[in-house]
C-alpha cells in the first residue's frame, strides 16, 4: 500500500523512521524497560490485541488498552504480585516486514511483523516454566512523525487470536 | 531443548478403587491427588461424567438462524450443533457413517447440508443421510441400514442454555437443573428482557494442567486476597477501591457473603452487589431502575446479587460471562470465556460492563491469569507421593443445610467443592457411570 504522492526516496526515508522506533520499541520492552516503552505513545494511543476483525464494540478483544491502561498494565507488571509473571516472562521481539503506507492527517500508517519469542524463567521442572514459546503477530502502527515518531495505535493481530492462548500477560 | 517435566499419569488405581480417592469423615474431607495426574482417572472421567451426565454444549444465540451451526465437545467426542431449516436444535455426533471422517472442520457457520472430505457422502444439517456418492456399488437396501450423523440421543434447552447427553436415559433436564434452576433465572434476568447473548468471539486460554482445578476455582472464595492481591493494588491505585477494604470484605461474616453447595455437584457463590469492588450497579442507577420496573423491587436485589455458578462438570455462570470447561488431556485443559450482552440493558451499560470484564478475565487481563498460574502450580505440586491429600474440609464445623438442601457457609469455605466431589464420585463408581 504505497502512498503515490511520495517518491521512493521519500518514502524509503520515513521507513527508516519508523523502523528506528520499531526496533527502539521491541528493545524496551525486551529489557524490561516499560515506563519508557509508554513514552513512545501519544496520550490518546491505543494498544490493542483484537479477537475478531469486526467493529461492533460488543465483540472482545485480548487488549484494548487506552494510555490508562497502558500505564495500568505497566503497574501491574512493575509494582504488583501478578502470579502470572512472578517468575517473569523473558521476550525476545523480532519486528520484520516493515512496510510504508498511507501518510494521512499527520498520521503515518506503517505495517510490519512482530515475532515474539517468550519464556518464564524460574524452576526448569516445573510444569509452565522454562519452555520457550512462540506468538506471531501481523501489526498496524500509526505514527505521529510531527510528535517526535510517537506511536497512536499499535494493533497486533494474533495468528492464534481465537484459539486457547496459554499466558499473554506480558506485553507483546 | 526441552527437559522432560514430571510425566503425569501415576497408576494403578483399581477401577473399584475410585471411591476411595474421596475421602469424607467427621470433620474432614480429602480428595487423593491422582485425581489430577492419572490417565486412567482421566478416561474414567470422559466416559463415566463427561460422556454419561447432562453436559453444557452451546449458547443458543451462537446459532440464532436455522442452517447455523457451531461444534462442540462431549468428553473426547466431537459434535455439531446445528439448527435445521425448521428452526430446531440438533446435536449430532460429527462422525461420517461411511469411515469415521469429520464432515465438520470449522468451529461457527451456516451449512444446509455437510458433505464429508472422504468419499462425499452428503447429510442434511438434520444428520440425516442425502446420499453415498456412487450409489451403485451398494445394494438395493442401502436406504435402510439406519446410516446418518448419530445423533446424540438427549438435547434440551434451558433459557438459551444448551444441554446434551449422551446417555439414552436418565433424568430429565428440568429434573437435572431443579436446584440451580433458580439461580439461572436470576443470571438470565441480569437483562431487563431476560434474554443473554454471546458475541461471535470469545476469550480462549489453555493451560498445562488437569479440567478439575478450574473447577474448583470458579467458586473458591478462599483465594481472591491471596491471588488477586495485584487487582486489589490496581483497584487501589485507580482510586476505585483500597486494597484493604476488598480484603475485608471478603473476610466478613454476617452480610450476604455465602458460598453454597447444591445437588447434582453444583454451587456458587454469592456476594452483595459490588462488593469486590467491580461490577457494582449502584453505580448505573438507570439499569437499576429498569431490573426494579421489569422484575419488582424486590427481586431486584435478589437479581443482582453477585454470583459465581457452577453447573456440573463444564458450565459456569458469571455476572459477566459463561465460561465452558473443556478437557483435554489429564494435564491439558481449554477454557473458553464468552462475554455476555444482557439484551435491552442499553449499548453503553453493555460496552462497559465488556469493559470492566476484559480488565480480569481473558489471557492478557489483571485477574483470571493469576488463576491459572496457580492451576499450574498446583499441577507440578500433585506430584508429590507423601502427602497425597487434597484438604477441602474448610468450614465444615460451620455450615449448616437450608431449607431447600443447599449447604450454605462462609464464601471462603470449601462446601461447593464438597458438593463437586460427592457427585464426582457418584459418576465415577455407580451403575450410570458404568454403562
Ligand atoms: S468416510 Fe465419509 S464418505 Fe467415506
Ligand atoms: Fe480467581
Amino acid at each position: 500500500m504505497t502512498s503515490t504522492k511520495q517518491t521512493w526516496q521519500e518514502r524509503a526515508e520515513l521507513q527508516l523512521a519508523a523502523q528506528e522506533v520499531l526496533y527502539r520499541e521491541a528493545r524496551l520492552l525486551d529489557e524490561r524497560r516499560f515506563d519508557e516503552w509508554l513514552d513512545l505513545f501519544t496520550d490518546d494511543g491505543v494498544y490493542s490485541l483484537p479477537i475478531t476483525l469486526s467493529d461492533d464494540p460488543r465483540e472482545p478483544a485480548l487488549i484494548r488498552d487506552s494510555k490508562a491502561g497502558m500505564e495500568e498494565r505497566v503497574f501491574r507488571l512493575t509494582k504488583t504480585l501478578a502470579h502470572a509473571q512472578n517468575p517473569p516472562s523473558r521476550t525476545q521481539h523480532d519486528v520484520t516486514n516493515i512496510e510504508v503506507g498511507d501518510l494521512r492527517d499527520g498520521q503515518l500508517e506503517v505495517f510490519c511483523n512482530q515475532t515474539v519469542h517468550e519464556m518464564r524463567t524460574g524452576d526448569v521442572f516445573h510444569v509452565g516454566l522454562a519452555e520457550p514459546r512462540l506468538l506471531t503477530a501481523r501489526c498496524r502502527y500509526l505514527f505521529v512523525p510531527d510528535s517526535g515518531w510517537r506511536i497512536k495505535e499499535k494493533t497486533c493481530l494474533l495468528i492464534d487470536r481465537e484459539y486457547p492462548i496459554y499466558n499473554l500477560t506480558f506485553i507483546f | 531443548m526441552t527437559p522432560q517435566k514430571f510425566s503425569p499419569g501415576r497408576t494403578g488405581i483399581l477401577d473399584d478403587k475410585v471411591g476411595d480417592l474421596v475421602i469424607e469423615d467427621s470433620g474432614r474431607f480429602r480428595v487423593h491427588s491422582d485425581i489430577y495426574v492419572n490417565q486412567e482417572i482421566f478416561g474414567l472421567e470422559m466416559t463415566r461424567i463427561f460422556e454419561s451426565t447432562w453436559v453444557y454444549v452451546a449458547h443458543e444465540s451462537m446459532i440464532p438462524n436455522p442452517g447455523d451451526y457451531c461444534t462442540a465437545t462431549i468428553g473426547r467426542q466431537p459434535v455439531i450443533v446445528s439448527r435445521d431449516d425448521d428452526g430446531q436444535i440438533h446435536v449430532l455426533f460429527n462422525r461420517c457413517a461411511h469411515r469415521g471422517s469429520v464432515v465438520c472442520r470449522e468451529e461457527r457457520g451456516h451449512a444446509s447440508t455437510f458433505r464429508c472430505p472422504y468419499h462425499g457422502w452428503m447429510y442434511r444439517n438434520d444428520g440425516s443421510l442425502i446420499g453415498a456418492a456412487q450409489r451403485s456399488g451398494y445394494p438395493e437396501d442401502f436406504g435402510e441400514w439406519g446410516l446418518r450423523l448419530a445423533k446424540v440421543p438427549r438435547v434440551q434447552s434451558y433459557r438459551g442454555l444448551v444441554f446434551a447427553s449422551v446417555a439414552d436415559d436418565g433424568e430429565s433436564l428440568m429434573e437435572r437443573l431443579a436446584g440451580v434452576r433458580w439461580y439461572i433465572d436470576a443470571w438470565c434476568d441480569r437483562s431487563p428482557q431476560g434474554e443473554v447473548t454471546v458475541p461471535a468471539g470469545a476469550h480462549r486460554y489453555e493451560y498445562p494442567g488437569n479440567w478439575k482445578m478450574q473447577m474448583e476455582n470458579g467458586v473458591d472464595g478462599y483465594h481472591g486476597n491471596y491471588v488477586h492481591e495485584s487487582f486489589a493494588h490496581i483497584l487501589e491505585r485507580s482510586g476505585e477501591r483500597n486494597a484493604t477494604d476488598i480484603t475485608r470484605a471478603r473476610n466478613r461474616v454476617g452480610s450476604r457473603n455465602f458460598a453454597k453447595g447444591l445437588h447434582h455437584g453444583d454451587g456458587l457463590l454469592e456476594r452483595e452487589d459490588g462488593m469486590l469492588g467491580t461490577y457494582d450497579t449502584r453505580s448505573v442507577p438507570e439499569y437499576r431502575e429498569q431490573i426494579a420496573e421489569a422484575y419488582g423491587r424486590e427481586r431486584m436485589e435478589e437479581i443482582l446479587t453477585q454470583r459465581n455458578i457452577f453447573i456440573f462438570p463444564n458450565l459456569y455462570l458469571f455476572e459477566s460471562h459463561i465460561r465452558v470447561i473443556r478437557p483435554v488431556a489429564v494435564d491439558k485443559t481449554y477454557v473458553e470465556v464468552y462475554p455476555t450482552t444482557l439484551v435491552g440493558a442499553g449499548a453503553e451499560f453493555n460496552k462497559a460492563r465488556l469493559r470492566e470484564h476484559q480488565r480480569f478475565f481473558g489471557p492478557a487481563s489483571f485477574g483470571q491469569p493469576d488463576d491459572i498460574e496457580i492451576f499450574v502450580c498446583a499441577q507440578t505440586g500433585v506430584n508429590v507421593d507423601a502427602m497425597p491429600w487434597m484438604e477441602l474440609s474448610r468450614g465444615m464445623a460451620r455450615e449448616y443445610v437450608n431449607e431447600l438442601g443447599e449447604t450454605v457457609s462462609h464464601s471462603t469455605d470449601e462446601n461447593p467443592q464438597r458438593a463437586m466431589y460427592r457427585e464426582w464420585r457418584k459418576w465415577m463408581t455407580s451403575e450410570e457411570g458404568l454403562r
